[in-house]
């Protein structure tokens, strides 16, 4: 699995693993670690000595027109993929899972014990991980009848049981379109649910609004235009 | 040179194109007689623009956009641009893109999933080179973003300075309010120069160089959609977006009259307008309303989609429905 984490949260996690690997400094990296997790989370820019790695283009897919610069086209929710790095270390499903078992209850709040401590699945009636995680293979997704589901296809995840949201969003109606409205002249992207949509919390989340425009002014004076006529 | 019908109706009043007259339409021709002082005073500024150097010889005394011939408006366009780089350090790729065959674009837009981030209405300044370098700078973004009380549409309570430090309030929904590109559009009725105008693919333009500041199209838009630039635009050349088109997002001229035009320096060009660019909840739907397969007339198709103030007669391109 080669793919850049630019963009990812832990990011600044891989600077770790790269110093702990050339160095084998570890009390420095841990020292590293903690301050990463000081840094606010997924908005922050990444910093900008972060090693480049190739990227499937079905991960973080480009939104739009590349020449737009001056829009700001990011999607309200950064992708977390499933090959994650954690700790500095390959945190790939299977790793771990090839060992034991799929399980599909958990007592009392159907959550793991041990692993997967921050998951906390806030998804309406779909409670369960094995509804959408895949039982063998944790890299990918299960669909209805037990096959898999690509990562990249994770849309068609959400499809098997939200069909008419899904249609919408097939027909540009639920979801965003970016780049060209006209085929002809150029590609148009499409966001995928999970770029708006936390699958574990999928409410939309509340944000913070952009500052109130100028126009038109103000009738009532603000109190420190009013202090001098 | 295209002659269009539009084009040989003497200009209206306010109170012809409103017709029957009601107390609130007498009151806004009113409103707009008394802007006609103004008007009048505006239409002597050239000659006192031309004296004090601020345009040309040339710019007074250019045909309306649409009687120039290609090489004419080449050369003016050029000119522009070089008085562009020059003021503001930026040379624009200064165009003009007609509109496309077979296109009439129309805009929906859904209130459920709007959550008034205001994203729409800062993008708008940005892809059209908006003043917004001073602190005086009025950031004329041609989207409103209204928030309405939930239970109600009654845009008088409306409130556009909401501030809260989330959005959306449970109590509240948003309403962004642009130019709704009307089949019957009173502005262009009113015009008495006829600087603007609907063109074929539905987009309602302004040609600056003709329009004389008189603002009676501002006063007959029911929807408060056009705005008056009061003084020169200021821009860092950084702020400038130098994908420019002779109808739409130039930097405008001090004393005329702009608006809202779907972006048609993006959307003639294929591309979607800047502001459904950048909506993180994907409540704007664009398209060409002639293409059965186009997304805006899967709306028109499969939602309950109404307009704004269908009382007032205006049949807008730009739809509004609820859906989730
Ligand atoms: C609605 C379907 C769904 C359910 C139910 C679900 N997941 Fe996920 N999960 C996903 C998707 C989709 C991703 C990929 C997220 C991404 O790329 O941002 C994911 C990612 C993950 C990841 C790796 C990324 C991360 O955020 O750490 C882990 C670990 C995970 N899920 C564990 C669980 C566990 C444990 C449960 C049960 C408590 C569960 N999931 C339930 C859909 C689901
Ligand atoms: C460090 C080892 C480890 C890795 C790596 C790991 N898991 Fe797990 N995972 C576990 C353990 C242990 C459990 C069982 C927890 C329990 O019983 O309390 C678990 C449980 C789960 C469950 C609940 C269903 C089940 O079979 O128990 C899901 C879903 C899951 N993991 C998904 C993922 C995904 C997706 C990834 C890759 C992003 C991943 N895991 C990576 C250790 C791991
Ligand atoms: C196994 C079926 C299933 C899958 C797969 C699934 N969902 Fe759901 N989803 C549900 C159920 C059930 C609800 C709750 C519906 C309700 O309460 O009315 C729900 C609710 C939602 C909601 C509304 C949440 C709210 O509180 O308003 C969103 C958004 C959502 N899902 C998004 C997704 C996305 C995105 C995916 C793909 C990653 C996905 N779902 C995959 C079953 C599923
Ligand atoms: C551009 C961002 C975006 C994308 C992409 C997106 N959604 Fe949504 N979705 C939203 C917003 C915003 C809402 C409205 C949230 C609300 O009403 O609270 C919503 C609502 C929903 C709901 C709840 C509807 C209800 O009845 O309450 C579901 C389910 C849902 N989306 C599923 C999906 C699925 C499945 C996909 C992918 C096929 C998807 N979404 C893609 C932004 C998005």
């Amino acid at each position: 699995m080669t793919e850049s984490r630019k963009r990812h949260p832990h990011a600044s996690r891989r600077t770790l693993r790269v110093e702990l690997i050339a160095g084998g400094l570890v009390i420095l990296g841990l020292w590293c670690w903690g301050q990463g997790n000081n840094q606010p989370a997924a908005s922050a820019a990444p910093p900008k000595n972060l090693p480049q790695v190739a990227r499937s283009v079905a991960q973080q897919p480009p939104i739009g027109d590349p020449a737009d610069t001056h829009l700001d086209t990011t999607p309200p929710r950064l992708t977390h993929g499933l090959d994650l790095v954690k700790s500095g270390w390959s945190y790939d499903c299977m790793e771990c899972h090839r060992l034991f078992p799929a399980r599909w209850h958990y007592g009392g709040d159907h959550r793991p014990l041990n692993e997967h401590r921050d998951i906390i699945l806030d998804h309406g009636n779909n409670r369960f991980c094995l509804n959408c995680h895949h039982p063998t293979n944790r890299n990918a997704f299960v669909d209805y009848d037990g096959a898999e589901i690509a990562q990249a296809d994770v849309v068609e995840l959400c499809a098997k049981c939200h069909g008419t949201i899904y249609r919408d969003w097939q027909a540009g109606a639920h979801g965003r379109h970016n780049g060209f409205w006209k085929a002809d002249l150029g590609d148009r992207t499409k966001l995928r649910c999970i770029q708006c949509h936390d699958p574990h919390s999928p409410k939309f989340k509340a944000m913070k609004p952009l500052p109130p425009l100028r126009y038109p002014p103000r009738a009532a004076h603000p109190p420190e235009t009013a202090a001098h006529p | 040179m295209t002659h269009d019908p539009q084009n040989e109706v003497s200009p209206q009043t306010i109170e012809q194109v409103y017709r029957p007259v009601t107390r609130r339409t007498f009151l806004k021709g009113a409103a707009a007689s008394m802007i006609g002082v103004a008007g009048l005073m505006a239409a002597l500024k050239p000659l006192l623009e031309l004296e004090s150097g601020s345009i040309t010889l040339e710019e007074l005394l250019q045909k309306r956009y649409r009687e120039l011939k290609p090489e004419e408006l080449k050369r003016i366009m050029e000119s522009l641009a070089a008085k562009a780089e020059q003021e503001y350090g930026v040379r624009p790729n200064l165009r003009d893109l007609k509109p496309l065959d077979g296109v009439e674009f129309g805009y929906a837009l859904n209130l459920t999933r709007c959550i008034g981030c205001r994203k729409c209405a800062h993008a708008c300044l940005q892809e059209n080179n908006q003043s917004r370098d001073d602190d005086d700078d009025l950031e004329m973004s041609y989207i409103r973003v209204l928030e309405l009380e939930k239970g109600a549409i009654n845009l008088e309570t409306s409130n556009m300075y909401f501030d809260p430090p989330t959005v959306p309030q449970p109590d509240k929904y948003y309403m962004p309010v642009q130019c709704q590109q009307c089949r019957h559009s009173p502005c262009t009725q009113v015009c008495p120069v006829r600087a603007t105008w609907p063109e074929k693919d539905g987009v309602i333009v302004v040609d600056y160089n003709w329009c004389i500041g008189c603002r009676y199209c501002m006063a007959a838009c029911p929807y408060d959609a056009r705005r008056f630039n009061y003084k020169k635009p200021t821009l860092k050349p950084a702020q400038i977006n130098p994908n420019q088109n002779y109808l739409s997002n130039r930097i405008r001229r001090q004393g005329v009259v702009e608006k809202c035009t779907f972006c048609l320096q993006r959307t003639r060009a294929g591309k979607y307008p800047a502001c459904l660019e950048v909506c993180p909840t994907g409540a704007r739907v664009f398209g060409n309303l002639l293409d059965p397969n186009s997304e805006i007339n899967y709306i028109l198709n499969h939602k309950r989609v109404y307009v704004l103030k269908e009382e007032v007669g205006t049949a807008p391109r730009f739809y509004y429905f609820f859906d989730k």
